[in-house]
């Protein structure tokens, strides 16, 4: 049982990853199409003048009037740190890179522990950040669901059961199971439920054209 | 009673209808992060005390996310309660913000449209402005 979950369920959950990303990246494109331009947005062609590092700073600032920055700063930063942290921490871990050069012979830089631990505490604070703005605050309850608390939990369980078993609090062995138990699953639902964000972000806000999208979009369903 | 509410709804239609968009419309809907950053780009969020029901992502889960979510079979009772939503509650302006880039507009449309399929729309012309909620 442990071996076959150390072993061929990683395995398993890696390619259900990536296969379940790239089915989803391909729907995304049959389901659009390229967009017609009826008629020529004129001003992107229109050169601009070079800016000063001033002008530059300024054009930045005032961009973020009304944004998400202005109205709720906090869960700026907070959803910033998370997601980074989300991503970064598993990647750069040393634990992990160990694990990667043996099993596959190459690995990636890693952060010193210490840092990993901090991040990892970093994505647990803003977790419980995450839990609280959905029970206590009205507008989040209003659409929240058991869905959505399952989900939360899915995306924290890896780095609550990662940070135990760093600090080897309880048992060890059955720590690092749930651990491994737990990254899996979060392997297995990223393609196919509301964590697909994590993929649909970057198709949705730099390939679909409209009023927020990052480029001019070039695709439309 | 009028005959309208008589009229027994073709849920095959409706069942039809959301399958055609499918695509993108469940893409949509299962990618919403339920984050209620939308809410402040909302004029009538912002105009009505900041009620969590007029939150873009709040019309849309409780419009067309529920007719995915019982597949098309409902009720008159029910469209006549998602008339609310999807009129009254928003004016199509096109202003809400996602931050993962879900299109809402499209989705209050496109609720918009199962109810006219059904003959479910505003009546404006009723005595009071508000009579047709």
């Amino acid at each position: 049982m442990v071996n076959f979950v150390q072993g061929q369920l990683i395995l398993i959950a890696f390619i259900i990853f990536i296969l379940g990303l790239v089915y989803q990246g391909i729907q995304f494109f049959k389901l659009t199409r390229k967009k017609e331009w009826g008629v020529p947005p004129s001003s992107m062609e229109i050169k601009r003048e070079k800016k000063t590092a001033k002008q530059w700073i300024i054009e930045v600032l005032r961009s973020l009037n009304g944004t998400l920055w202005e109205t709720d700063p906090a869960l700026t930063i907070i959803t910033a740190l998370f997601h980074v942290c989300l991503i970064a921490t598993p990647l750069f871990l040393l634990g992990h890179n160990i694990l990667f050069d043996q099993s596959w012979g190459w690995r990636l830089f890693s952060f010193p522990e210490s840092l990993s631990d901090i991040l990892t505490l970093i994505v647990l604070i803003c977790g419980i950040y995450f839990l609280g703005r959905r029970l206590f605050l009205a507008r989040v309850r209003a659409i929240s669901s058991t869905y959505d608390y399952i989900v939360l939990l899915i995306a924290v369980a890896p780095f609550l059961t990662g940070f135990l078993a760093y600090h080897q609090w309880f048992d060890y062995e059955t720590v690092i199971l749930l651990h491994i138990l737990s990254g899996v699953l979060m392997l297995f639902t990223i393609p196919f439920t509301k964590l697909g964000h994590m993929l649909f972000f970057f198709l949705y806000r730099f390939f679909i054209g409209n009023e927020y999208s990052f480029v001019r979009g070039s695709r439309t369903w | 009673m009028t005959h309208q509410e008589i009229k027994p709804v073709d849920t095959k239609k409706i069942k039809e209808m959301l399958n055609q968009r499918k695509g993108k419309m469940k893409r949509y809907l299962s990618h919403c992060a339920h984050c209620s950053i939308c809410a402040e780009s909302c004029f009538l969020y912002m105009s009505h005390n900041k009620d969590p029901q007029y939150m873009p992502s709040y019309k849309a889960i409780h419009s067309l996310g529920k007719l995915y979510r019982k597949r098309g079979k409902v009720s008159r009772d029910f469209l006549n309660k998602i008339k609310g939503i999807v009129w009254r509650n928003c004016v199509l302006c096109g202003r809400c913000y996602c931050p993962i880039g879900i299109h809402i507009p499209s989705m209050i449309a496109f609720a918009r449209n199962i109810c006219r399929s059904q003959e479910v729309y505003p009546q404006l012309d009723e005595a009071s402005s508000e009579s047709w909620l």
